[in-house]
């Protein structure tokens, strides 16, 4: 097991390397300059700009220009172009802004996917699996910012109160039970409207897995011995059914970054992947190469986290796993 | 998908996850005649499920309108989507144009705007016209970048994984490689390439083409490999038959299936990804109309014309929609498994 | 069946607890009126960020508006767009003129050329009727000794391969008596009116060669280099302007630290510092010396005549105390930075960046990136604390979720576009007052390519283009044309010239006229060369997407042939408007208010990566340019400029479209409070200034709880 952990880790820090390098390749080739060497600002005279792109190192042949960065990024004084600010404390502000959202959305994707899509199943081919069917599609579907701005439209005329940004303004002097009610109210319609799609999807999920264990062996014998529906369902079924949600969680993790532009973008909310967005419309390199860096971390952990996950609860599949990470 | 704009590639694992986990999510229906061919047998199991024929439908629908947009709005235009008419701009859906104020050149064909008119009095049908072939395209050719390459390397990393190049053996490559390209946050690569490129439409489907392949290639490869150990193929190659008539003529053919629902529902995340760049002000650029953009420039009118907002959005959800039931009208159709009881 | 409760219970408790939230949430109702601190705030949306809230670094709109009312310059603008006294109570300018002795001429009446007579014969000259105007002008004049100058000049070389570099020499320049002459008003003229008394040709040679020392051995073609500078390093005649600023006294920063003049040498010398990358080092340039002879007293002395140069003192003053070195080295040592980092440490890292201290009317209380910055007035301010107590910027970057919350009371200000604005004025709750900026919208055809070198052919393409309508219908009259290069607030602007007439037949037949005829594809063709051409601009603005779909409309009817092409504006600025390589452009300017054209239209800013990217080359013009930058006298520049504007509009190098308004929609609670000195009040409803901001008399703005009536 430690050497199948090991080899998985050397692996995976071999992929960050390579990612890294691919990752600013690409950013640095593509044409356009920071916005900070602005040659439409009547201000900037051409030695300005020369000054700028030499404390950005942008003339340095590419390769010191990476070593830069990851000099700059492991000492932790990388800055970012745009306001000189260290990058890691930018990236750390957001992130604590993007977890309560993120939060928000995969307690409301779990919890309300699995008695859905287990409903689902046990209703094969009625009413309700059919709408629910019809449902997890739609949601799948639509444009995630037309139906935003239709819930946003929707709220606000109706119930009159403010879904935009982390919380009200003017309410400084409220209770702190009020202030914290109105920060978890701002939290769940971004976090319902980023939820739906992966709550569908797992829905989906749940009623086939469900499904497909239903008609075992050891469920069938269950209900010949006589034990009620729920018993079964529930005892046997389910348990048996869990077993490959359980890598999911490694995959929770990157959903952190690449959280939602377009969610954040609406609700005005300050979190990680509107950082990302802002940096790139400035090519503030060093976050948009740092964030995608830390990305690429993360996905492999969650790989890694739901390969060992699973080689823990299923020893059959430890070997076959080691030649497909 | 659900996050559709933010982590379409994560979600399209767990959609390749179903497929791969659901070995049969429905029990047997009843016995089958032996005289049906498969393709036969999967068609009939296809009509069964009316959402998807329904899909099916609005998709047919959707290909005529596609092409009869491309001859209506460019060949022989009988729908200018390109003639401003700033007097008649902001008309709600079946208004007549008045002939006061627009010369009969410039007036609507029937005189009416079926769809109304946008912010430049443009004819938001003729429209929508043009920008259907134009959706329809993006979501087909980046689809088929990306089935090419996924098909490709999940090809040679099945069939050929063996091969040694040096200490490395082209399966582990091609693998690492696909878990490289896993490792980017799939809309914010998009996002990246997309903004640093210029905005051409062909960077945007080559773009969503080349990041969306992984995928593929992953059960391509798991497909291949199964396949490799079935009788057939171990007879054809003991029989010495070519490689290539093994892939072309044997495997391919098996591996089909799962392709071609991926490839359905792959073409539906592709409007969807356009529609999101289309709202971030990275989609198609103009003069090329899409669904994606008409939303996007449609929003910002949401209390002066509430059309311009609603119509293409419902005609991306409608679309989209078609696509992933026709998709899982398929993958239900043409699972062998299912088929077998 | 636990398993079953909790897989049901979970889901229904998580979706109480977040649904019960809305019962805390007071209603946009509630909080415009039963919320007393509501009332004294002011929130205002904004679709971006500020960068660096640091008046010397910032460059950015956000930055600049925070800026702007954290810190305080020593000008600003008043109602009429003329300077006030902010920092400074009042300000003279006047001038000190240098004329070497040139010892090789000979004055007129063949005497010698040496200082004294020089001094002598000038002297006498003014006493005369002809002179008494200039006579009226000179302060004194003072003959200044000789005195050796050391200075390092940089030249190109050949390297060994070939390739040119740059090099550094160092010479002494022996500079010979100087005549300095104390001038009450600039005068760009003056040696040109004393050329009578020193001789016509006397300005135009100076032997420089006689009195320069070479301190190292260097070639011919090196020398003729530095030869070539030194007429601009040591000009036989040089004007020095000077502006003596009195400053406030009893001013304090946020902190409680008086300001006073080693602040404002402070800032120039920090902009001036290279390791700074100020964007502003080119405003400040043209000074020689910031003088600080006492503490309330600043003398800054120009290199050379520069009118626009006293705009920059409108820019806000640093606080020294907390940027100076002593102040980097303690915020080094509490960071605890690296060797590497300590020696790239500079101010644009220092964190009073995101904490800026200033003396404006606001002072920071804190700043989340991309949720909001915090002020709070200023109660020591001293003109008095304004009305409002909180100023937030909220950043909503979508403009429909910023529609949303302005129409909920949840932000009291944010960018309206015209066609909201049109629907707002409709509306009883809120006012709104539109008024010229200083911005316009262009398109500008490259004057290098054949196609548009002849100003008949860009006279017709933009006849063909019907403006009012785009006006009307676009920008719902929230826009003005305009007819030249000025914006037509400031003074600089003509207002007599009259724009061109929409007129497709008239512009068909101008350009037959010019060998242009339809071929059978309804295209103008000449030569068997179809009228064709690509107009591009930047993608994410969608007005002038609007102009390039209309103007392309518009051509067609007339039989030209425009393609239209949108690239991302980093592409857009390097591959084609830095280079030159375009045919046709949609852009816009946003002004200052002087009058200085010379970075956009002088011929000699015509290079790659320089402003005059359309090429525009016009003799007079260049003349015109030059003299109204050297210009004091707002009435003669005004002249000039007036000049200036219409050979521009004959010449057509752009179509000038129009000016956009700038709108503010306001609720009506909010009113203009005006204080009596025996601390009655009054209301009046908020009126424009005629220079168009309407946030001047922002602090005197405040909320009320019901509607007023005026």
């Amino acid at each position: 097991m430690q050497a199948f952990i090991l080899r998985n880790v050397l692996q995976r820090l071999l992929l960050v390397f390579i990612v890294s390098i691919l990752a600013h390749s690409v950013i640095h080739l593509a044409p356009g300059e920071p916005s900070e060497v602005d040659p439409a600002n009547p201000r900037m005279k051409p030695e300005d700009i020369a000054k700028i792109r030499e404390a950005f190192h942008l003339d340095a042949p590419l390769y010191m220009q990476y070593a830069y960065w990851i000099r700059d990024l492991a000492s932790g004084e990388l800055k970012s172009f745009k306001d000189s600010q260290p990058v890691l404390g930018k990236i750390w502000r957001r992130f604590l802004n993007s977890l309560p959202l993120f939060i928000c959305a995969t307690l409301l994707v779990w919890t309300l996917a699995f008695p859905t899509g287990i409903q689902a199943a046990m209703h094969r081919g009625a009413v309700y699996d059919r709408t629910t069917t019809f449902a997890a599609y739609t949601l799948i579907s639509v444009p995630g910012f037309f139906l935003s701005y239709i819930v946003i439209l929707w709220v606000v005329d109706l119930f009159g109160v403010p879904v935009i940004g982390l919380k009200t303004f003017g309410m400084e002097l409220a209770p702190p039970l009020f202030q914290t009610m109105d920060r978890i109210w701002h939290l769940v319609i971004p976090s319902l409207m980023s939820a739906l799609g992966g709550m569908a999807i797992l829905s989906r999920y749940v009623r086939s897995q469900m499904l497909e264990v239903v008609g075992q062996d050891y469920v069938r014998t269950a209900r010949a011995k006589g034990a009620t529906e729920d018993v079964v369902i529930y005892r046997h079924a389910l348990r048996n059914a869990l077993l490959p949600f359980v890598t999911m969680f490694g995959f929770l993790l990157p959903g952190l970054i690449g959280g939602s532009v377009i969610f954040e973008q609406i609700f005005a909310w300050p979190g990680l992947g509107r950082l990302g967005y802002e940096a790139i419309l400035a090519r503030d390199f060093p976050v948009i190469l740092t964030l995608n860096f830390i990305a690429a971390v993360l996905t492999l952990a969650g790989t890694l986290l739901s390969d060992i996950l699973y080689a823990v609860v299923d020893p059959r599949i430890r070997t076959g796993l080691q030649g497909d990470g | 998908m659900g996050e559709d704009e933010g982590e379409g590639g994560h979600d399209e694992g767990t959609v390749d996850n179903v497929s791969d986990l659901t070995k049969n999510p429905k029990p047997p229906v009843e016995e089958l005649p032996p005289s049906e061919t498969p393709w036969q047998e999967s068609l009939r199991l296809f009509r069964k499920d009316r959402l998807a024929v329904a899909g099916a439908y609005v998709l047919l629908l959707l290909l005529l309108t596609a092409v009869f947009g491309k001859v209506l709005t460019e060949w022989v235009v009988v729908f200018d989507p390109e003639v401003v008419r700033l007097p008649e701009k902001f008309l709600p859906p079946l208004t007549v144009s008045s002939p006061d104020e627009i010369s009969a050149h410039d007036r609507p064909f029937g005189g009416i705007y079926l769809l109304g008119t946008d912010e430049l009095g443009r004819d938001v049908f003729a429209r929508m016209l043009q920008g259907s072939f134009v959706s329809l395209s993006i979501g087909f050719i980046a689809v088929g970048i990306s089935l090419a390459i996924g098909i490709l390397l999940g090809g040679l990393s099945g069939f050929y994984g063996n091969v040694r190049l040096g200490v490395v053996t082209v399966d582990t490559l091609i693998m690492r490689f696909t878990d490289v390209m896993l490792c980017f946050p799939t809309f914010f690569l998009i996002l990246t390439v997309v903004a640093l490129l210029p905005p051409s439409i062909y960077n945007i489907m080559i773009v969503i083409g080349l990041t969306s392949w992984m995928g593929t290639a992953r059960f391509v490869r798991a497909e291949f490999l199964a396949l490799r150990k079935q009788d057939f193929v171990v007879a054809a190659t003991s029989i010495g038959a070519r490689d290539r008539r093994v892939i072309f003529a044997h495997m391919v053919p098996n591996a089909i299936a799962p392709v071609l629902v991926s490839a359905t529902i792959g073409v539906a995340t592709a409007i969807l990804t356009e529609s999101g760049l289309s709202f971030l002000g990275f989609g198609v650029q103009p003069p090329y109309a899409t669904w994606g953009n008409i939303l996007a420039d449609g929003k910002g009118f949401i209390f002066d014309a509430p059309w311009l907002f609603f119509i293409p959005g419902m005609a991306i959800l409608v679309v989209v929609l078609a696509f992933n039931l026709v998709g899982e009208g398929l993958r239900e159709a043409l699972n062998p498994k299912l088929r077998r009881r | 069946m636990h398993v079953k409760r909790w897989l049901l219970l979970a889901p229904l408790l998580l979706t109480i607890l977040l649904l019960q939230s809305y019962f805390w949430v007071p209603t946009y109702e509630k909080q415009a009126t039963g919320n007393p601190a509501r009332l004294v705030t002011y929130i205002e949306a904004s679709s971006g960020d500020a960068k660096i809230l640091n008046p010397i670094l910032n460059a950015d709109t956000a930055s600049s508006g925070i800026a702007g009312l954290v810190f305080e310059g020593l000008l600003d603008l008043d109602e009429n767009l003329d300077f006030r006294g902010r920092l400074a109570t009042d300000w003279t300018i006047s001038e000190t003129a240098y004329l070497l002795v040139s010892p090789s001429n000979r004055l007129p009446d063949g005497t010698e050329v040496t200082g004294t007579n020089l001094a002598n014969r000038i002297q006498a000259a003014l006493q005369g009727e002809a002179f008494s105007e200039l006579a009226d002008n000179v302060r004194s004049i003072e003959v200044l000794p000789p005195a050796p100058r050391t200075h390092t000049l940089s030249v190109l070389e050949q390297d060994a391969e070939g390739k040119p570099t740059r090099r550094e020499v160092e010479v002494t320049f022996d500079v010979p008596e100087r005549v300095a002459f104390s001038l009450h008003r600039v005068d760009q003229d003056f040696f040109q009116r004393l050329l009578p008394v020193i001789g016509d040709r006397y300005l135009e040679h100076f032997p420089y060669e006689r009195h320069l020392t070479f301190h190292e051995a260097v070639p011919p073609a090196i020398k003729a280099q530095v030869f070539a500078q030194l007429p601009d390093l040591f000009p036989v005649a040089e004007h020095n302007p000077l502006i003596d600023f009195r400053l406030r006294e009893g001013v304090r920063f946020h902190d409680g630290h008086a300001f006073d003049a080693g602040d404002v040498k402070f800032t120039y010398d920090a902009i001036m510092n290279s390791k700074n990358l100020s964007p502003r080092t080119s405003d400040f340039e043209p000074i020689k010396a910031v003088e600080i002879p006492d503490a309330h007293t600043v003398r800054v002395v120009y290199k050379r005549l520069f009118s626009p140069a006293i705009n920059a003192w409108t820019m806000g003053i640093l606080p020294e105390h907390l940027l100076n070195a002593d102040a980097m080295q303690r915020e080094m040592d509490n960071r605890g930075l690296s060797e590497a980092a300590r020696a790239a440490f500079g101010m644009r890292d220092s964190q009073f960046n995101r904490n800026p201290i200033g003396s404006g009317r606001f002072r920071f209380v804190e700043w989340h990136s991309d949720e909001y910055i915090h002020l709070r007035r200023n109660d020591d301010y001293w003109e008095g604390p304004a009305e409002y107590q909180d100023y937030y910027m909220r950043i909503v970057p979508d403009l429909l979720t910023q529609e949303m919350e302005f129409r909920s009371g949840a932000v009291d200000y944010y960018g309206t576009q015209p066609h909201q604005v049109a629907r707002y004025k409709e509306d009883d709750t809120y006012q709104s007052f539109s008024s010229l900026g200083f911005g316009y919208s262009y398109i500008g055809y490259n004057n290098r390519r054949p196609l548009f070198a002849d100003p008949a052919v860009r006279r017709a393409l933009g006849m063909a283009i019907h403006v009012e309508d785009f006006l009307r219908y676009l920008l719902y009259g929230e826009g003005e044309r305009i007819t030249g290069p000025y914006p037509p607030n400031t003074k600089w602007y003509d207002q007599s010239v009259e724009p061109l007439p929409y007129d497709p037949e008239a512009a068909q037949a101008l350009l037959e006229s010019k060998g242009w005829r339809l071929n059978a594809d309804g295209w103008l063709e000449k030569d068997g060369v179809v009228f064709e051409f690509n107009l591009i601009t930047n993608s994410g603005n969608p007005i002038r997407k609007n102009i390039m779909t209309i103007a392309q409309n518009a051509w067609k009817k007339i039989g030209v042939k425009c393609n239209t092409q949108y690239f991302e504006w980093a592409v857009f600025l390097k591959d084609f408007v830095n280079t030159g390589d375009f045919d046709a452009v949609v852009l816009g300017w946003s002004m200052g208010i002087d009058p200085d054209l010379y970075q956009l239209w002088h011929s000699s800013q015509a290079g790659p990566q320089q402003l005059n990217f359309i090429g525009y080359n016009n003799a007079r013009a260049d003349d015109l340019i030059v003299r109204i930058r050297q210009e004091y006298d707002q009435e003669v520049q005004r002249t000039l400029t007036h000049e200036l504007h219409r050979l521009i509009a004959e010449e057509q190098p752009y179509t000038f479209l129009y000016s956009p308004l700038g709108t503010r929609v306001l609720d009506k609670k909010i009113v203009l409070v005006n204080k009596a000195d025996d601390g009655s009040e009054r209301y009046e409803k908020i009126y424009p200034i005629p220079s168009g901001d309407i946030m001047f008399h922002f602090h005197r703005w405040r909320k009320l709880e019901l509607t007023p009536s005026f």
